[in-house]
């Protein structure tokens, strides 16, 4: 009795061993009929008798599985931790009748997930529903139907984007153009992992302008760039507007992260009598083109402070 | 249980009926009264109590001509290195838990984060990073800096244009099921020279001396109710500059250094949730404010000057899923920069000498409102179509024009409806108009009537990008993204008349077999800019074109699984080429001289277990880059210009390095 019952449960559970090689076999359903039967398998709310022991009995052999214990949700002496409620089934959904067979369908995440986006990330925000999460309803992260599996791993030691070297691989697989900028000619450390993505953007959204950490642009730059703060006796206009007038944060073929160089990038702006409207047809002849160009004089070009400094020379 | 007995039809007919509410499986809604967890088991589950992870040590030899190659190469030393690196976690019987994560401690770029506490309880941080950029070595200056002197010398002083960024952080974060409050501290202290310039009368390019603090102070309490959340934080940063102003033997204080100054702000957030529509607000309130000594000589009324902007930026923000195939958004921002601080009339240099000409200091002023309404509509399942319209409004004081109005129109179009194809769409069409455009209104007679700042002007937008990503089969995936935009500046003669920016980037990642992935990367973006401008200060005389050319490719490969598991190989390469082609017409075009970059970097590794615990690697990585600017000149080689000297690179850098590391467990 006892060799068929192992023998039984070794059958039903040998389609959940090979979860990449065979699909899940609620794979015929469409999304709206995944998440009505997974709507209703939730309310009736069968959980299984003994919890994650139930789920592992098939489940254990995929080392995929076991590393939710290497990580904090598997940590079951925390009590904010799924593994000291439900278990398994805190973020999966009840069992039901999932183990007799594997055939009823679980609720399941990342990409190979059916389901919904706004369904996948419920769970999760189930429990991280605090003020970083503040304006994910409306990020575009959340319009575009981004789901937390798809950059966050539950099940590993680990979550790579939560690690300073790898956060920035997990943005750019998306973000190509940005990823791209890493590579120009002037940008921010970012291919080296020195800085990071989210050293000024956040993922889950913000009340800021591209999802800022910051209220603002110029706060945003401000915070590591603070001797450009002021504010100066002297301004320069598009400088306490917005940085990113004359600055693309994310790469530039010019030095400086300058959309243009100088002179052309100030000419732009500027054309006064014999001055700043002359042409400078090339470089390297004389002191409008060459070194540093306007920033040859104009040097203090973030503002001045000097009494005399209204033409930002001083 | 007949419950899951129901067949495709009942269910489809479910799905198409379905109420305004979405599947919300979180855990707080579980349906609990079958539940005992009393008799809940766990033998199978796995036990990660104790110390996990690993820490390595590496040795290794750089070979380094240019300092430049420091930035790829995480220090610019020549010859032998040695780092630390280290990721290791721990996690006691009763919930306790520590992390420290270690990069390359050693080296000029590394970082130490560590962080211990109990799990939503509270936790302490401490982070340590060191972070160096080059810009350039061995430059030349005859100016010789000491304590705010700039002495000249026929002896050359030799530098590196380098910063340095050294950081501490500490934290304290408490909690409890309905609130958490936090407080961190950070500083930075920043080192180094940058390039710069001085009149001396006659421009002199030197290397500018940067000792620097800046000190952040952040604290914020959170609160949250079963639908609601709120915040109240602060911020203040406090910046202080280490290095005086700069003067020459015959002419005192002729570079002001940056001030110091604060800045503070207070902010109040909150998000309400009825049902599935989810309201947003924040309200910052700031102040910044530098009152350094003026430097004193006549024609300055001022012993200090009172600097002082308060900011008020606010958001208000909702989205509603109406119904399960419709979503509406909108926002409401507010942004405001009301500068307070004092005006008076300075006398002003006109090249060399003061010709008695006082001008007033102009406080900007600020104030912007955005405007964005949002829909998106699920037309079948796997369509979905986006359309939003945002409106920006801004006024501005000391302005050549006061007002300006940002309309954009937007559309999306999302296709997941193919199991290896995800489609995504976008176009825009945005329009800039606003007051009338007065040229001369601050300047007087100084500036062209025919100028239109490209910040200010007039402009109209269309753009479109196209997504596409395709999995053939399970061990592909195939990325297309393009883009296209035109910026047309139509009411502008001189200024920036024209930019069009287009690229694409492709990607393949394949998983050849169980050991075997590898990637492949190409991209190219062009951006075309057109300005006028005008020597006989009236029509245009003479045209720019700007042709800014990036390229990038990559490739990599990792095969894993060799002698028996034990070995694994690694191969990367990324090329970036970055040009900039200026052609100025004044009758004939002529090409403006050369300013292009390129770099070929690659990285070989293998790493090899020799135990379950004990892994070696031995990486080689390789760093080709050059870069040229032909306004880059020798010293004195223009007249009247002095310069830093010829500061453009052309280097081959090596870096072979042998880690050892343990694994804890």
């Amino acid at each position: 009795m006892r060799f068929v019952l192992q023998l039984a449960i070794f059958i039903s559970c040998g389609g959940l061993l090979l979860p990449s090689l065979h699909a899940a076999p609620w794979n015929d359903l469409t999304t709206d009929e995944l998440e009505a039967t997974l709507t209703q398998k939730f309310a009736a709310g069968e959980y299984s008798p003994k919890g994650a022991d139930s789920c592992l009995m098939c489940h254990r052999r995929s080392e995929k599985v076991m590393a939710i214990f290497d990580g904090v949700h598997g940590q079951g002496n925390s009590n904010q931790s799924p593994m000291a409620g439900l278990q398994c089934e805190a973020c999966h959904g009840p069992q039901g009748n999932h183990n007799k067979g594997g055939k009823e369908p679980m609720i399941s995440f990342g990409p190979d997930s059916k389901l919904s986006a706004s369904a996948q990330n419920s769970v999760c925000q189930g429990c991280h529903n605090d003020a970083q999460q503040m304006s994910w309803h409306s990020s575009t992260h959340n319009l575009e139907e981004v789901a937390c599996s798809d950059c966050h791993q539950v099940h590993s030691a680990k979550d790579p984007v939560m690690d300073k070297l790898t956060v920035n691989d997990t943005c750019s697989s998306c973000h190509s153009k940005e990823k791209a900028d890493m590579n120009k000619r002037s940008s921010h450390p970012l291919k080296w992992d020195q800085m990071t993505c989210v050293d000024c953007h956040a993922p889950h959204g913000s009340m800021s302008e591209s999802a800022l950490t910051k209220p603002t642009v110029n706060d945003t730059c401000y915070s590591c760039h603070a001797e450009k703060r002021g504010p100066f006796l002297w301004e320069h206009a598009p400088v306490t507007e917005d940085c990113v007038t004359c600055h693309n944060p994310h790469g530039s073929v010019n030095n400086d992260l300058l959309k243009h160089r100088a002179p052309q990038l100030c000419q732009q702006c500027h054309a006064n009598d014999g001055h700043a409207s002359r042409v400078v047809p090339e470089p390297g002849s004389d002191a409008f083109g060459g070194g540093k160009s306007c920033l040859n004089c104009h040097s203090q070009i973030h503002g001045s402070n000097h009494p005399s400094g209204s033409l930002l020379q001083r | 249980m007949k419950l899951f007995k129901m067949n495709v039809i009942t269910l489809s007919i479910m799905a198409v009926s379905g109420s305004a509410m979405g599947a919300d499986f979180g855990v707080g809604n579980a349906n609990l009264s079958s539940v005992n967890q009393s008799k809940y088991e766990c033998k199978r589950c796995g036990d990660s109590n104790g110390y996990q992870g690993s820490i390595s040590v590496s040795v290794g030899y750089n070979d380094i001509s240019d300092i430049h190659a420091g930035n790829a190469l995480g220090t610019a030393e020549d010859g032998a290195i040695g780092a630390v690196s280290g990721d290791v976690r721990y996690q006691g019987e009763s919930g306790y838990r520590g992390q420290l994560q270690a990069h390359q401690l050693g080296m000029d770029n590394g970082f130490l984060s560590l962080s211990a506490g109990k799990a939503d309880l509270y936790e302490l941080t401490f982070d340590y990073s060191n972070l160096k950029t080059y810009q350039a070595g061995n430059v030349q200056s005859q100016l010789w800096h000491n304590n705010g002197m700039l002495t000249p010398s026929v002896s050359v002083n030799q530098f590196d244009l380098a910063l340095e960024r050294e950081k501490i952080g500490l934290g304290f974060d408490y909690g409890r099921d309905f609130y958490r409050a936090s407080v961190r501290f950070s500083q930075v202290g920043k080192t180094g020279h940058q390039s710069s310039s001085i009149v001396t009368p006659s421009p002199v390019n030197f290397g500018l001396p940067v000792d620097a603090t800046t000190r952040q102070w952040d604290a914020g309490l959170a609160l949250k109710g079963d639908n609601w959340i709120t915040e109240l934080s602060y911020m203040g940063s406090f910046y202080e500059n280490n290095i005086n102003h700069l003067s020459l033997p015959h002419l005192n204080d002729v570079f002001t250094a940056s001030p110091d100054n604060q800045a503070h702000q207070v902010s109040l957030a909150g998000q309400y949730q009825l049902n599935r529509t989810v309201m947003s607000g924040r309200l910052v309130t700031g102040r910044m404010i530098q009152d350094d000594d003026l430097i004193q000589m006549s024609g300055n009324p001022l012993q200090s000057w009172d600097g002082q902007v308060d900011t008020l930026d606010g958001r208000l923000a909702f989205t509603s899923m109406l119904t399960n195939r419709l979503r509406l958004g909108g926002s409401v921002d507010y942004s405001k920069r009301d500068n307070k601080s004092s005006v008076a009339e300075f006398a002003q240099y006109n090249f060399n000498s003061v010709t008695g000409a006082f001008r007033q200091n102009t406080p900007r002023d600020y104030e912007g409102n955005t405007y964005k309404v949002n829909a998106s509509y699920r037309i079948a399942s796997g369509y979905r179509i986006q359309a939003g319209y945002d409106r920006k409004e801004v006024e501005r004081s000391f302005s050549e024009r006061e007002q300006t109005n940002d309309d954009s129109l937007w559309m999306k179009f999302n296709v997941r409806a193919f199991d290896n194809f995800n489609i995504n769409l976008k176009a825009e069409h945005a329009n800039r108009g606003g007051s009338e455009y007065e040229a001369n209104a601050l300047t007087s007679s100084e500036q062209n009537a025919l100028m239109r700042k490209y910040y200010l002007a007039d402009r109209k937008r269309n753009a479109v990008e196209l997504s596409v990503n395709h999995s053939p089969v399970h061990w592909m995936s195939l990325d297309i993204n393009t883009c296209y935009a035109k910026d047309d500046y139509d009411k502008t003669q001189i200024g920036l008349t024209e930019s069009e920016d287009y690229g694409y980037e492709v990607s393949v990642s394949l998983q050849l077999n169980k050991h075997v992935n590898a990637y492949g990367f190409a991209g190219q973006q062009r951006i075309n800019s057109t300005q006028a401008g005008s020597q006989s200060f009236s029509k245009a005389d003479w045209y720019g074109d700007i042709e800014d050319d990036f390229t990038n490719i990559g490739a990599g490969l990792n095969y894993g699984g060799l002698m028996q598991n034990k070995l694994m190989l690694g191969l990367d390469y990324l090329f970036s080429s970055s040009v900039s082609d200026t052609y100025v017409t004044t009758g004939v075009t002529r090409p403006y001289g050369d300013y292009y970059s390129y770099s070929h970097s690659a990285s070989v590794y293998a790493d090899y277990a020799v135990n379950a615990l004990m892994a070696l690697k031995l990486s080689y990585r390789y760093e080709r880059y050059y870069d040229t600017d032909a306004a880059v000149t020798d010293i004195n080689s223009i007249p009247g210009l002095v310069t830093l000297g010829d500061i453009n690179h052309d280097y081959n850098a090596h870096q072979v390095m042998l880690s050892f590391s343990y694994k804890l467990r």
